[in-house]
């Protein structure tokens, strides 16, 4: 991989992690006076310009845009309006939780949505391909705030096998990852189905036929990392959603992470904890794709070699 | 970005006019006539939910509270049961339709138009103003979009005209893409150069010849964008963060419904019924118009 390619993808993601930061300066400032909506309507006037002076409401907007963005880098997100602890522990003390349904959830879409899109390229417009392309279509329309209901109806109502809500054993960590999971795996699906379909037709793999490979050795060893770039692009691409879909989840199954975390603090409007949570998804979001685009030079070498096959 | 960009150049006979209609192999399936039918239905039910419901939405009856429906040995006259505080859900059902159908329309032509204008600008100006738009788009996919509704509704508060702006706003960025790689490849095309070698204006050249030619284009993307939508809609209300009582949508009614799944899952499953009904119609219906206006997509995706 060139190193003025590169160079180009830091740039780019510092760019956006700066206009992260941007839209988030921008929006609070916008959004009124933090001390006046915080403060009662009758604290007296001394008060209230204390409270600006402390937190530099009363600095040029340029300053505080520079103090702003200064502290962001620090790891500095302010204080919580509701319980005044640091904004960086009540967010850090949520990660785990949030990493482990989400690596899980990943898991389940990968194992369902890569198999179920090769098995229907490999047996396009049969019964088989039909039978997938009509689940991934189903689960699609799905909303996983019912999907995740209807289970709670039966296996926690009904059954009364899985707990609804919260969070300790591997029990209550079943259902929330299965209605994360499955919600993307229809996706992933029909995007390594799609990625499939077009490297099989390539002269390669007639090629890889003629020499007298068997099936598993041409889908695995020839189709396959072909068709990775695609299929990893689109898993990229759809983390996000995946991590939209956690807030969700996460609230209908009670689950401590930091998408209720997010949904409380809105509702709340503790600013502080919402433009910290909005901060670390940009950046991982960031983070990943950066990621991703420097695997691509791994998944094909042809990319590593001129540095041109991946330009953005 | 580029392996997954949705224009290659094998895609171009969309801009060769009028293509061969519709063919016989092509008519919709039973399938996709049921998928018709309910849509029909729901956007008949959207409009005229004043005059079918047989209740008010915000009526009360504390008489009749947490009532199951009428086939399951609740009152007549409430068909699908009464909510928590005896408000006849099958009323609600109709209005929650007509406030999330109205959103996701509104939501639809902002984000279309927004996006669609902004590809033009870029594809048209190029320089500058193609990299801020670029920029914007790029941004605008890296962070999750209902992240960013979150935020904004906490800084601002909710309200309707807010809440519709924000989720009009969702999706843009993916026609902006679109619009502005056609635009490109079409002012290469022949019939462009020809008219604007008449001297016409450029703003009657992308309204008179080159929209209609990317229309198929256009109508294909709506079909994918209006699903998720709607599913941003009812995820937001079904958050408590769209829309706000005493008002009502298919996610708002199934959020209230939640609270009360043990004992009366007939409040909010009803809705969230619709919901999947709907944009499971909607994306059948969608693939079908794809592989009518396309039929090498059929085979390819």
């Amino acid at each position: 991989m060139s190193g003025p390619f590169l160079l180009r993808k830091f740039a780019r993601c510092l760019l956006t992690l700066l206009l992260a930061v941007t839209f988030v300066f921008v929006v609070l400032r916008l959004s009124g006076d933090p001390v006046q909506r915080m403060l009662a309507d009758d604290v007296p006037a001394r008060v209230i310009e204390s409270y600006r002076t402390m937190w530099g409401l009363d600095r040029p907007l340029p300053e505080q845009y520079l103090r702003y963005i200064s502290r962001v880098v620090q790891g500095d997100f302010g204080v919580s309006f509701r319980d005044d602890r640091p904004v960086a522990a009540i967010i850090a003390e949520r990660i785990p939780a949030t990493l482990h349904l989400g690596l899980l959830a990943l898991g389940i879409t990968l194992l369902i949505g890569i198999p179920g899109g090769i098995v229907a390229a490999l047996n396009r417009g049969r019964v088989v391909d039909r039978v997938v392309m009509g689940i991934t279509i189903l689960g699609h329309s799905l909303p996983n705030f019912l999907l995740g209901i209807l289970l709670i109806l039966y296996f926690s109502m009904t059954l009364r096998l899985l707990p609804s809500s919260g969070i300790g054993t591997w029990q209550h960590m079943v259902m929330p990852a299965i209605t994360l999971g499955t919600s993307f795996a229809g996706t992933v699906a029909r995007f390594t189905r799609s990625a499939m379909l077009e490297v099989l037709n390539q002269p390669y793999m007639r090629t890889a036929r003629a020499k007298g490979l068997g099936r598993p050795a041409r889908v695995w060893r020839h189709a396959l990392p072909n068709a990775a770039i695609p299929i990893v692009t689109v898993i990229g691409l759809r983390l996000g959603a995946l991590v939209g879909g956690a807030t969700v989840v996460e609230t209908v199954f009670g689950y401590p992470g930091i998408g209720s975390l997010l949904v409380n603090s809105v509702a709340q409007r503790d600013l502080a904890v919402v433009q910290g949570v909005v901060l670390l998804i940009a950046f991982t979001m960031v983070v990943t794709n950066l990621t991703i685009d420097l695997t691509y030079g791994w998944l094909d070498p042809r990319i590593a070699t001129s540095g041109k096959g991946a330009k953005a | 970005m580029s392996a997954l960009d949705a224009h290659p150049p094998a895609r171009r006979w969309f801009f060769r006019p009028r293509r061969r209609a519709v063919k016989a192999h092509q008519r919709p399936s039973l399938l996709v006539m049921i998928c018709l039918f309910w849509l029909a239905l729901v956007v008949f039910t959207a409009i005229f939910a004043g005059w079918l419901a047989p209740f008010g939405y915000t009526e009360q009856s504390l008489m009749n509270r947490l009532k199951p429906p009428a086939f399951l040995g609740g009152p007549a006259e409430n068909l699908l049961g009464t909510d928590g505080l005896g408000r006849d859900v099958l009323s609600r059902l109709f209005f929650a339709l007509r406030t999330s159908i109205l959103v996701a329309l509104l939501g639809t032509v902002i984000g279309a138009v927004t996006g669609t204008v902004l590809g033009i600008l870029a594809a048209h100006f190029r320089g500058w103003v193609d990299d801020i738009v670029m920029v914007l788009v790029d941004f605008q996919a890296s962070v999750p979009f209902l992240i960013v509704a979150l935020a904004v509704l906490a800084f601002f508060g909710n309200s309707f005209v807010l809440f519709v702006c924000i989720v009009g706003l969702f999706g843009w960025e993916t026609y902006a893409r679109l619009v502005r790689g056609l635009v490109l490849s079409v002012s290469g095309e022949g019939y462009a150069f020809a008219i604007r070698t008449l001297g016409v204006h450029p703003a009657r050249i992308y309204l008179r010849h080159v929209l209609p030619n990317i229309a198929g284009v256009l109508v294909v993307q709506l079909t994918l964008n209006f699903p998720e939508i709607i599913l941003l809609e009812t995820s937001l209300s079904f958050l408590g963060l769209g829309i706000q009582p005493p008002g009502t949508s298919l996610g708002l009614a199934l959020g209230e419904g939640r609270n009360y799944i043990a004992t009366a899952w007939w409040i909010g499953l009803p809705a969230g019924m619709v919901i999947f009904l709907t944009t499971l119609s909607i994306s059948l219906v969608g693939d079908w118009v794809r592989d009518a206006l396309d039929p090498s997509l059929a085979q390819s995706e």
